[in-house]
């Protein structure tokens, strides 16, 4: 079997890869207990520009879309972006299909953070902080214990992001023991069931500005990620620095997914997954494989958010969803793939 | 001078006490297919990876087009030397096409993507290769001759000076080894330079212009093939004994390395006018003859030597040396003799150890020291004999200088006109590192 596509099968998936995010963005701002219709969702949109396409629509719907609808589905998109191109990164730079950015520990770190502001009831601004930073310390501890050995780097870092990921989640674990029961301990654990319920535009900034900045780097370097994944040696044989840009591709990757998993909580299986249906649609070459990664992870962290507002009356924790939707689907895609992955 | 590539005194280790090159010097010219030869974990990946820049040799200098090889940066580096891995397989299925497009890596910025240009040189090598059919199967999905040509094309579509290789032939088979060795010629004809690394010296006598033989590390030898590819050198560096055949025109050009079966031989053929020991033992005067005897085990290597003995003493050849007869009681053997060969003296040499308790800790023999001592004695007196047969020298002589170490140095020194020496097959090869020269024969009794 070959790679080769026809002509009218690549544009037909281009177009369908960028007007997928943009119709479920729609959609999905229509959904909700409160119903608007799709129509009335476009001309609310538009309506900064030209105020007069949503004279007639009431003000509870606008505000709705505006402030509540749009931060939430705009943080999916990020999220799913940024999700999307780092999981890519990480499976090319370490040359395994089964790694996504959690597996230097960044999201254990995340959660620890956001335990123990929640322990110490401060605020979301700090919540969202604290995870933050600690994610990013998670990373630069596994980097600290890779660097004790000089062999086989790229294999011991994935060890100790395993060893660090462990550590934060007994951590956290320690945390949620001695949490009140009846005040912190739910709130621990509702955050690292992960949701977008709480998002307004304010929160979205940060992860907006880290988000599309990642994002065009890694589209910069695509290209490259196919010399990486390699191995060093090659890599070097062919004039690259693997070493300097694979640190460079791990900074930011973690700024990433720091910023992304303080914003949602934790959500996994969305960096692993999508890289698979990326290269069942459109090969391996990451060229073409890591803008369609992303428009694929955008597309389905939407699909997921909108499920967990309105498939039930309460709302279920993304997390939960995307572990439940990834698995079944990770393993049709691994059984369908043409070459092993 | 202006040669492409020169290294003087490289040294590397990985780890502070295990050197892995030890002073490699060495030269490469425009066009010039330049051969390291050497058996497995000889350090020639090593050298090509030194060579490549992607390792840091401890000590040496590396020159490129005259320049230190350290100040060249990693791109520029890369268009000039390109490295060809053994065939590999990488975690993702890229097409022949996006392979070999990597070798344009070198040409390319940090945020560049490759330009209609870089098509076009990579469809061209693709062309050049015959390649062009395949370009859009998966590199995982191709034969192994296929993925090394694939890598090969990568190599010119790098646009290198110089190509390392690092056998390129071991997994292919022999129509793929003959279409990939004849690419290797044709392109250096067109003027890039080649340093492969082998263990192959057929390879190396057709192709080479000139070899480099490594061992443990160290250059033997280096200098055209013909001059090299010897048998001593065979002999010394891989351990197998090996004939080299000659074209016909009689110019002694060698044409193809082959390896030398054990001839069986009976003891009988001392006395047969046309024997094979007949005949060696003609030439005990001109120089040393050194037979090893090999077998397996319990395949009768005494009991043959003993037969040897009867045959040459009704002779009148006058022998000494060692062997090493079983005690039995029953079918089973309790015992080791020793035996002095000129004077029939015997020793007990080794016991089963029988007690009740064989747990795995007690060793299943136990030697006598004073016997060994004795044995080294025996094989100490250098007498006029014309035939001198040790049985055995095994592992303890061979690998740790111990037990029968008399008979090494007598054996080293070439103090005897015949020597029999008996070795187990799996110690052949070390034996015939250390004596070249020897003969392997495989006794049978008649």
């Amino acid at each position: 079997m070959t790679n080769r596509q026809s002509p009218v099968r690549k544009i037909a998936i281009n177009l369908l890869l960028v007007l997928a995010p943009i119709i479920l963005c729609i959609a999905s701002l229509s959904i909700g207990r409160y119903q608007i219709s799709t129509q009335e969702v476009i001309r609310v949109l538009i309506s900064p520009v030209f105020p007069d396409a949503a004279a007639d629509i009431t003000e509870i719907a606008k505000q709705l879309i505006l402030r509540v609808r749009l931060p939430r589905v705009l943080a999916a998109l990020l999220i799913g972006a940024s999700f999307g191109s780092t999981g890519t990164a990480f499976q090319a730079i370490f040359k395994n299909p089964l790694v996504d950015s959690n597996i230097l520990g960044v999201t254990s770190g995340a959660g620890f953070g956001a335990a123990l502001a929640l322990l110490f009831l401060f605020n979301n601004w700090q919540v969202q902080g604290l995870a933050f930073v600690f994610g990013l310390v998670a990373v630069f501890l596994s980097f600290l214990g890779s660097r004790l050995y000089k062999t086989a780097p790229i294999l011991v870092l994935t060890l100790m992001g395993i060893l660090v990921g462990t550590l934060f989640s007994s951590l956290t674990s320690l945390l949620k023991y001695i949490a009140d029961p009846l005040d912190t301990l739910p709130a621990i654990t509702f955050w690292l069931l992960g949701s977008l319920a709480s998002v307004t535009w304010a929160r979205i900034t940060l992860l907006a500005i880290i988000t599309l900045l990642g994002v065009i780097f890694f589209i910069l370097i695509r290209w490259q990620l196919n010399i990486l994944s390699l191995g060093d040696k090659e890599a070097a044989s062919l004039g690259i620095d693997p070493v300097k840009m694979k640190f460079i591709i791990i900074v930011v990757a973690t700024l990433m997914t720091a910023s992304a998993v303080s914003t949602s909580g934790v959500i996994g299986w969305v960096g692993l997954v999508i890289p698979h249906l990326g290269r069942l649609l459109v090969g391996p070459n990451h060229k073409r494989l890591l803008p369609v990664s992303i428009s694929l992870g955008v597309s389905f962290m939407i699909v997921l958010d909108s499920i967990a507002r309105a498939l039930l009356p309460g709302e279920i924790p993304l997390g939960v969803l995307t572990g439940i939707m990834g698995v079944p689907l990770l393993i049709l895609l691994l059984r369908r793939s043409r070459t092993g992955w | 001078m202006n040669m492409r590539l020169q290294a003087s005194h490289l040294c590397y280790s990985y780890t502070p006490n295990k050197t892995v090159l030890h002073d490699i010097t060495l030269k490469l010219d425009e066009g010039e297919k330049l051969f390291v030869l050497g058996p497995n974990g000889s350090g020639k990946t090593t050298l090509l990876s030194c060579l490549a820049g992607i390792l840091q040799p401890d000590q040496g200098e590396i020159k490129l087009n005259d320049r230190g090889l350290r100040t060249y940066k990693a791109a520029e580096k890369a268009q000039i030397i390109g490295v060809i891995p053994q065939g590999h397989s990488p975690a993702f299925p890229y097409t022949v096409f996006e392979m070999v497009m990597m070798g344009r890596a070198p040409y390319l910025r940090w945020l560049d993507l490759p330009s209609k240009d870089d098509q076009n040189i990579v469809e061209t090598v693709l062309d050049q290769l015959g390649l062009f059919d395949l370009k859009d199967q998966p590199y995982t999905e191709i034969s192994g001759g296929e993925q090394q040509l694939t890598l090969i094309a990568r190599g010119l579509a790098q646009k290198c000076q110089i190509l390392l290789m690092d056998e390129p032939t071991a997994h292919l088979d022999l129509s793929n080894q003959h279409k990939i060795m004849e690419i290797i010629d044709q392109l250096s004809q067109s003027g890039i330079s080649f340093v492969i690394s082998s263990h192959q010296p057929n390879e190396a006598l057709h192709y080479a212009d000139s070899v480099m033989v490594m061992n443990q590390g160290w250059v033997i030898e280096n200098g055209p093939p013909q001059d090299i590819v010897t048998e001593m050198m065979i002999s010394t560096v891989f351990g197998i004994s090996t004939e080299v055949l000659y074209s016909k025109e009689g110019q002694r050009l060698p044409r193809a390395v082959v390896p030398r079966r054990p001839v069986q031989v009976r003891p009988g053929s001392l006395i047969d006018p046309d024997g094979f020991l007949n005949e060696i033992f003609a030439k005990r005067h001109q120089n040393p003859q050194l037979l090893l005897l090999t077998g397996l085990k319990g395949i009768g290597k005494t009991a043959w030597c003993l037969k040897l003995m009867q045959i040459a003493k009704k002779q009148g050849i006058e022998m000494e040396g060692i062997v090493s007869p079983g005690v039995y009681s029953g079918n089973m053997k309790t015992g080791i003799e020793i035996m002095d060969v000129r004077s029939g003296e015997k020793r007990l040499f080794a016991k089963l150890n029988l007690g009740k308790t064989q747990d795995l800790s007690t060793p299943r023999w136990s030697f006598n020291p004073d016997s060994i001592a004795w044995a080294n004695d025996v094989l100490k007196k250098r007498s006029a004999s014309e035939l001198l047969i040790i049985d055995e020298l095994g592992p303890l002589e061979l690998l740790r200088d111990e037990g029968f170490v008399e008979g090494i140095s007598r054996i080293d020194s070439r103090e005897f006109h015949m020597a029999i020496v008996v070795v187990r097959p799996s110690l052949v090869p070390k034996a015939l590192q250390r004596w070249p020269d020897a003969q392997v024969i495989r006794g049978v009794l008649e």
